[in-house]
């Protein structure tokens, strides 16, 4: 399925270069057909979004007076960087995670037999069809003190009592890895389809053992999906609202909670602006580590 | 998320409606209306959700509705900051919100509110302690100690906020107000200080003495959120709106309150300066101070009526859970709202700080 789209990502490019050619011929400037099959998209783009969280950044830098009096507070006041480094540790728990249940999956998706396969990526894919909200209180319906999972728990006789498994890490790790599973699982997949059987078979009859096989030749070649799922995960986790509010406690504050309440408690739209600007620049920076890492090109494809 | 009461809307309604919308315009100026003929008027009305706001369209809104032909258009909830954009820029989308007694106090100095327009509220009708030039008092409430009527059978009861805080006499799970509005104040009771010596508030003696519960307590961000702690069994004591805790009683959820402490408020009924819609707001307003429909809200949630007539139509079962039966007020003590208008926003930062350390 993702296979599928990165070769259409792939060959869309050389049909734009063709029509370009086509276009100019018919002499419609330097514009070609597909840039103008652009415009709708480039012009949502600038009104919906860019628009908006520019207006909303530059308050960093205007509100309530000009300067860098936002970015000042942020550094000297308590709580802001702490809540900076709680969302990074947390994308930072939620992303291995993500990966390990996500790599047997996709493993088992690549390989498995056809009908298996088929009810993986349907069992994957159901819950990225619901609706986030609903997937949350779901969760708090399971984890909750007189929930399931705590009455099976008891009814097993694993605990004595109900454990805390929400309002807590746990409940926020619960939600978040359940929600983001399949942006790994489907990127691993899209890499494991592109590995040819051969090299593995190849290892094996040279003489490496599995495990040897597995570590030296097969995961070095997933890890460009390997690391386009975790990036994912991790950029999307840093910027978690509903989960972290409704599953998480006090402590599990994040970022994008802090610029909620600057908005809505204080109306301090200079500090939110300035919350934003940072969680932007962290994930322009994990960005710019995983270019530097392995290159982004490697990732796109 | 806006739901629109209006009296069925049908084809023909709607076609009636259009109709009115356009003799109106076709008469140009037309006599003063009556008050009974708002058609094609709308009124966005916001609250605080849940079962509070349910309530309200059934007292308020739906009469209303019925009287005059305007719709009534629920949004929300309401939001200071919100509320507050929405008059920056100079358009509101709401009509009539129901806020909180803190707000009105802030809300009239820095200009948000239109004035009441007594040609069309009969404020004369009220209790005149919650008359305001700017807004009118709609319901008296309080924040309670509930507990679970379950979790602590065979003992007794909790009773005073001290309780809340005593994790021996009382284990488990507990809820406060994630809101450093009403949680100063309860720390600081149930740390010995008498309600009448609270304010200005010994923020950090609070605060000293909410850590010492802290890993125990779930703080509600929403009064919904109060009543599903208590209703799923996931705590079993705490601060909840008196009104909630009756709501989810009379659902089956096993939950008592103490009238000890109480700590009252008011809410009041104000219309957003700028509004599109005054005078079918104005109207709202005076609906929503009529004595049958004061006493249909408090018959559904529990919150006390302003207008004294009220009473004598509320259900003598629901009288113990108001805040004002004479019982209730003699133990309790209304909020210090200029100290919260002057003192609010610092320490909301403080709150904030305190809940990640």
């Amino acid at each position: 399925m993702s296979s599928s789209d990165a070769t259409t990502a792939e060959t869309t490019p050389r049909d734009g270069r063709t029509d370009e050619k086509g276009a100019a011929i018919r002499a419609v400037g330097r514009i070609g057909r597909s840039a103008l099959l652009l415009a709708p998209a480039v012009l949502l783009l600038l009104l919906a979004f860019l628009g908006p969280v520019g207006w909303l950044l530059s308050r960093a830098f205007t509100q309530p007076q000009p300067g860098l009096q936002n970015f000042v507070d942020l550094w000297e006041r308590q709580g802001y960087l702490q809540v900076l480094w709680n969302t990074v540790a947390i994308s930072a728990m939620a992303t291995p995670i993500c990966v390990l249940l996500g790599f047997p999956v996709a493993h088992a998706m690549t390989y498995g037999s056809p009908r298996l396969r088929r009810w993986l990526v349907f069992i994957v894919l159901i819950p990225f069809w619901t609706s986030l909200l609903v997937r949350t209180f779901a969760t708090v319906i399971l984890l909750q003190r007189n929930g399931p999972v705590n009455a099976m728990l008891i009814g097993l006789g694993l605990s004595a009592e109900p454990l805390p498994l929400i309002y807590n890490m746990t409940g926020l790790m619960a939600g978040a890895v359940q929600v983001l599973l399949p942006f790994v699982v489907f990127p691993l997949h899209a890499a494991m389809l592109r590995i040819d059987p051969a090299y593995m078979q190849a290892a094996l009859t040279l003489g490496a053992g599995p495990v040897r096989a597995f570590l030296r030749v097969y995961l070095p070649l997933t890890l460009p999906g390997v690391l386009t799922g975790a990036t994912l995960v991790f950029i999307s986790t840093l910027g978690y609202y509903v989960t972290p509010a409704m599953l998480g406690g006090p402590r599990q504050t994040m970022i994008a909670q802090t610029i909620q309440d600057q908005i809505a408690q204080f109306g301090n739209w200079g500090m939110a602006g300035a919350l934003s600007l940072l969680l932007l620049a962290v994930s322009g920076l994990v960005l710019l580590l995983l270019h530097l890492t392995v290159g982004l090109k490697a990732v796109a494809r | 998320m806006a739901a629109i009461s209006h009296p069925r809307l049908t084809r023909r309604t709607l076609l009636r409606g259009s109709l009115g919308v356009a003799g109106a315009a076709a008469l140009g100026a037309a006599p003063v209306r009556a008050a009974e003929d708002l058609k094609g008027k709308t009124v966005v009305f916001a609250s605080w959700g849940g079962a509070y706001q349910d309530a309200e369209k059934a007292s308020y809104c739906d009469p209303f509705v019925q009287k005059t032909g305007a719709r009534v258009v629920q949004d929300g909830p309401m939001n200071v900051a919100k509320f507050r954009t929405m008059i920056e820029s100079g358009a509101p989308d709401w009509d009539v919100a129901d806020i909180t007694i803190d707000f009105l106090y802030a809300g009239i100095g820095d200009k948000l509110f239109e004035k009441i327009d007594k040609s069309i509220v009969d404020t004369s009708r009220l209790d005149p302690r919650f008359v305001n030039d700017y807004g009118v008092g709609c319901i008296v409430w309080s924040y309670n100690l509930g507990y679970s009527t379950k979790a602590y059978a065979g003992q007794e009861a909790p009773k005073t906020w001290a309780d809340v805080f005593d994790l021996k006499r009382f284990p488990g799970k507990r809820t406060l107000n994630d809101n450093v509005v009403s949680t100063l104040e309860v720390a600081l009771m149930a740390d010995g200080v008498a309600p009448e010596k609270l304010y200005p508030l010994d923020v950090e003696r609070a605060l000293r003495k909410l850590d010492t519960i802290k890993s125990q307590t779930i703080f509600w961000s929403t009064n919904s959120q109060s009543q599903q702690l208590f209703v799923d069994g996931e705590v079993n004591l705490g601060l909840i709106l008196n009104g909630r805790a009756y709501d989810a009683a009379k659902k089956g959820a096993p939950i008592a309150v103490s009238w000890e402490q109480n700590i009252q408020s008011v809410d009041y009924l104000v219309v957003p300066r700028g509004s599109k819609n005054r005078e079918a707001a104005m109207h709202l307003i005076d609906v929503m101070t009529l004595p049958e429909n004061q006493a249909k809200l408090a018959n559904i949630i529990a919150y006390a009526p302003t207008n004294p007539a009220a009473f004598k139509d509320i259900d003598p079962q629901i009288a113990p859970w108001l805040s004002t039966a004479p019982d209730n007020v003699k133990r309790g003590f209304v909020i210090n709202a200029e100290y919260w208008r002057d003192n609010l926003k610092k320490l909301q930062e403080r709150w904030a700080a305190w809940k990640l350390a």
